[in-house]
């Protein structure tokens, strides 16, 4: 966190406690000005605007400026705070939830949210056929309406996930009669239809989407929350994403004056525009972490032994990696040094020191140890044309030849290397990973949970951290399940299946005169705090 | 009626042309390494996700039955869904297919603006310094990549002369063709020095034939045989280049698009590959086939007109 961001924390979650702490730094500012039209380069075009059946970041990190969800993640990315849902409480051991939706919140075409909404919502989101998100809420057994404005959530067993899962994109609230209404014969027909041109009770309408060109997007009038000068959300009345795929036409035109603001600044160019006097560059903690993952088991694909099955080998590949020497010259001083394999932003984040720091002497005696003192050829997969990654590998290729390790990179295009990490057909690649909800439940169920994909499918299964794991989802006591995820990032970090690297934040460079913006650690952006002048 | 029947013929041969290209598209598509499911799950998704959606999306089908599905619809017009987009494929197709076709037309004018004339003064100058200098720019014009030339005029006459927009499209017509320019003016300079070069050495060739010495000898006025019997013969050459191009410079598209944010078929197509999407992959490669098809048939039509032994 820079302490340039503290300017700009001021419009989205001003108003709920949860967002008070953070808050704080500005509350002797000016009120924004309302008004005018904020101007957004984006590096690429969202592909389908529905909460459920999305499949990308692109269409997630939006969606809420169209959709609202029961509840909104709070900025640090570490909690929930009031969203539709001004109340909520939980009963029967933990099995029951039970929400009070405002009253008088209509969407944007001026037609009431009705309770049905809700309940409609909810079960399109759980349905186990629909979309690729479902899971987040698979512990829901019933949506039940308890009253024109109250909701009960019936859980198949106890779910400390839930509350953040209603803060989640998939689960965001829309209109059953609007969505009934699209075009089409089927429900994925009328999905496809209603997601051209979606009307929800989020800050922001859509009215016209040029593809690969620009979205636009104006202010919904019938938003429901209210600015700390007591007058409706978003301060400013339109706000166009513009689609500029390449990094250095994205920042031309934002020093130009084109936009207003622009996503993934290169960090090669950061320091660059962190010195310009019309632009203030803003670094968001995210939840991205960047490592290179193995496939662990005894054989590889092609019959050959895999050295990388013998923890002491993979122990000795992750101390002789000098990850600050790497954070250096990859992300030129922006990252900082993983110290579990979640974000030290994810809930729950257990790192009390520093994962196999440098230590050439302690590498090559693992693998003295391992019965490798002479070394061994690794191969890397990684995706062609990513700068980042291939800085990365050849960095760490110099310091395994250190040990007698060589490194073989392997580049190719992205769906060539997903189909060969699904296959299991690998033996290193390199990887990054954002959260897409407030708690450690998805990227743990991912990275080392052994029946879901195989542990990032590296192959590895412990059955200790399995069971730790499936406790943890049923735990509702946030201390035992605190220590519960203590264990497992200690199982898993002693394992070490992942060369883990950095963790480096969201990018985002603006105009002088802009403020208010909001990006959580999820990734997602809210404009609905952003003001011009 | 010779050069009708040649005419027919030239028609005629596009139909089986367009039915391989078809075809060969289909295949090439699904012989790229990973699927259309993975890409657009990323591998994040289980395999249950991954098989349910490969077979909403009918890619569970025998290679043979999507292929014949592909050819029976598309033999009607009708390209399917975007995988990815969710959308008809024709709409994206026809939303970013007059960006491209803009660009492309632009690119094509300014680099025979710029070509034809400095040709002419090369060729006429042949060996002196105006000769030596145009071809010494052109030569770096012709060995410097596209996003190069590109991100170098965006920087100068957008960034910091402000001149024109740096990037995008616009939203009128008039604008359209305003930030259009630099893009086409990237994308027509390497193709401007493949002209210029092929049109300097057909104007020495024909400079040097007979037909030009009877012309000279029969008293015409320089230029009337500059224009007419120097200009006319050299362009025959010329004009089988540009068509040829037109190819390449919807190939060039993809970089030129990408770097000035235009939303041509350039950038879908690259989105498309990435993300695997077959049925936007099979109807941009087919469109652009028709196009460099057509291109190539005007090309015909042009030579024909200026040389009319072509097509006895």
């Amino acid at each position: 966190m820079t302490a340039s961001l503290t300017s700009t924390r001021r419009g989205l979650f001003g108003l709920a406690a949860g967002f008070a702490a953070l808050s704080l730094a500005d509350t002797a500012q000016a009120a924004p000005k309302r008004g005018g039209k904020l101007v957004y380069g984006r590096y690429a075009d969202s592909l389908f605007l529905d909460p459920v059946l999305n499949d990308a970041n692109v269409d997630i990190w939006v969606i809420n400026s169209v959709y609202d969800t029961l509840l909104l993640p709070t900025a640090d990315g570490l909690g929930v705070q009031e969203g539709l849902a001004s109340k909520w409480a939980f009963s029967d051991g933990g099995k029951t939830l039970t929400l009070t939706v405002r009253s008088g919140v209509k969407f944007a075409d001026g037609s009431p949210l009705k309770i049905s909404d809700v309940k409609w919502s909810l079960d399109r989101a759980r349905d186990p056929k629909a979309g690729a998100w479902n899971d987040m809420i698979a512990s829901i057994d019933a949506v039940d309406i308890a009253g024109p404005d109250s909701i009960v959530l019936k859980l198949k067993t106890p779910d400390p996930t839930i509350l953040a899962a209603l803060a989640t994109f998939n689960t965001s609230i829309m209109s059953q009669a609007l969505f009934e209404a699209a075009p089409g014969a089927t429900p994925d027909d009328k999905a496809k239809a209603f997601a051209e041109k979606p009307i929800g009770t989020g800050p922001f309408m859509l009215v016209e989407w040029r593809r690969n060109q620009v979205m636009r997007l104006v202010r919904n009038p019938h938003y429901w929350r209210m600015a700390e000068d007591g007058k409706p959300l978003p301060y400013v009345d339109e706000l166009e994403l513009q689609i500029i795929p390449d990094d250095n036409t994205r920042i031309l035109k934002l020093k130009a004056g084109e936009l207003h603001g622009s996503e993934f600044i290169p960090l090669a160019r950061v320091k660059e525009l962190q010195a310009d006097a019309s632009l203030r560059m803003e670094l968001w903690p995210s939840t991205k972490v960047t490592y290179l993952s193995m496939m662990v088991k005894p054989t590889l694909t092609d019959g050959k032994p895999n050295p990388l099955a013998n923890q002491k080998v993979r122990q000795a590949l992750n101390y002789a990696v000098n990850k600050d020497a790497v954070i250096a010259i990859t992300t030129l001083g922006l990252g900082k040094p993983m110290r579990s394999f979640m974000s030290s932003t994810t809930p729950l984040f257990d790192g009390p020191a520093p994962l196999y720091p440098y230590d050439l002497a302690k590498a090559k005696a693992l693998l003295a140890e391992a019965g490798f003192s002479g070394g061994f050829e690794v191969s890397c997969m990684t995706v062609a044309g990513n700068q980042d990654n291939l800085n990365n590998l050849t960095t760490v290729q110099q310091m395994w030849a250190a040990i007698g390790v060589k490194l073989k990179i392997e580049q190719m295009d992205n769906p060539s290397l997903t189909k060969k990490y699904r296959a299991e057909d690998f033996q290193m690649r390199t990887a990054a990973w954002t959260n897409d909800i407030s708690d450690p439940g998805q990227i743990t169920s991912y990275f080392a949970y052994g029946p879901n994909i195989h542990a990032l499918h590296s192959g590895w299964d412990d059955k200790r951290l399995d069971e730790v794991f499936l406790a943890s989802q049923q735990e509702t006591d946030p201390a035992k399940r605190r220590a519960q995820y203590q264990e497992i990032q200690k199982i898993f970090a002693d394992a070490a299946t992942i060369v883990p690297l950095y963790e480096t934040p969201y990018t985002v460079a603006w105009r002088k005169n802009v403020s208010g913006f909001v990006q959580i650690p999820l990734g997602n952006n809210y404009f609905v705090g952003a003001a011009i002048g | 009626m010779p050069r009708l029947g040649w005419l027919v013929g030239r028609l005629l041969q596009i139909v089986p042309t367009f039915l391989l290209i078809g075809i060969a598209v289909f295949v090439l598509a699904r012989l790229l390494p990973g699927d259309a499911v993975s890409a657009m799950l990323g591998d994040r998704a289980s395999d249950a996700t991954i098989n349910r959606l490969t077979a909403e999306l009918g890619l569970n089908r025998s290679l043979g039955a999507q292929l014949l599905a592909f050819l029976t619809a598309a033999a009607q017009g009708d390209f399917g869904a975007s995988l990815s987009r969710h959308v008809p494929v024709m709409r994206l197709v026809a939303e970013a297919l007059p960006v491209t076709l803009s660009l492309v037309a632009i690119a094509t004018t300014l680099a025979l603006a710029i070509a034809l004339p400095l040709a002419f003064i090369a060729a006429l100058n042949a060996n002196r310094w105006p000769d030596i200098a145009i071809r010494a720019v052109f030569q770096v014009g012709l060995s410097s990549p596209v996003f190069y030339i590109g991100l170098i005029l965006l920087t100068v006459f957008a960034g910091w002369l402000g001149w024109f927009p740096v990037g995008g499209y616009g939203e009128s017509v008039s604008e359209h063709l305003y930030h259009l320019f630099l893009p086409g003016l990237t994308l027509s300079l390497s193709f401007a020095a493949v002209v210029m070069r092929n049109l300097r050495a057909a104007v020495l060739a024909v400079l040097t034939a007979e037909y030009v010495d009877f012309a000279r000898a029969k008293g015409l006025a320089r230029s009337v045989v500059l224009l007419r019997h120097v200009l006319r013969n050299a362009l025959i050459a010329t004009v089988t280049l540009v068509g040829l191009h037109v190819g390449a410079l919807l190939g060039g598209a993809v970089i030129t698009e990408t770097v000035f944010a235009v939303p041509g078929v350039g950038r879908l197509m690259i989105d498309s590959i990435f993300a695997r999407d077959y049925p936007v992959i099979q109807a941009l490669t087919l469109v652009l086939a028709v196009l460099v098809s057509l291109a190539f048939l005007v090309t015909d039509f042009v030579q024909m007109w200026l040389d009319p032994r072509v097509g006895r």
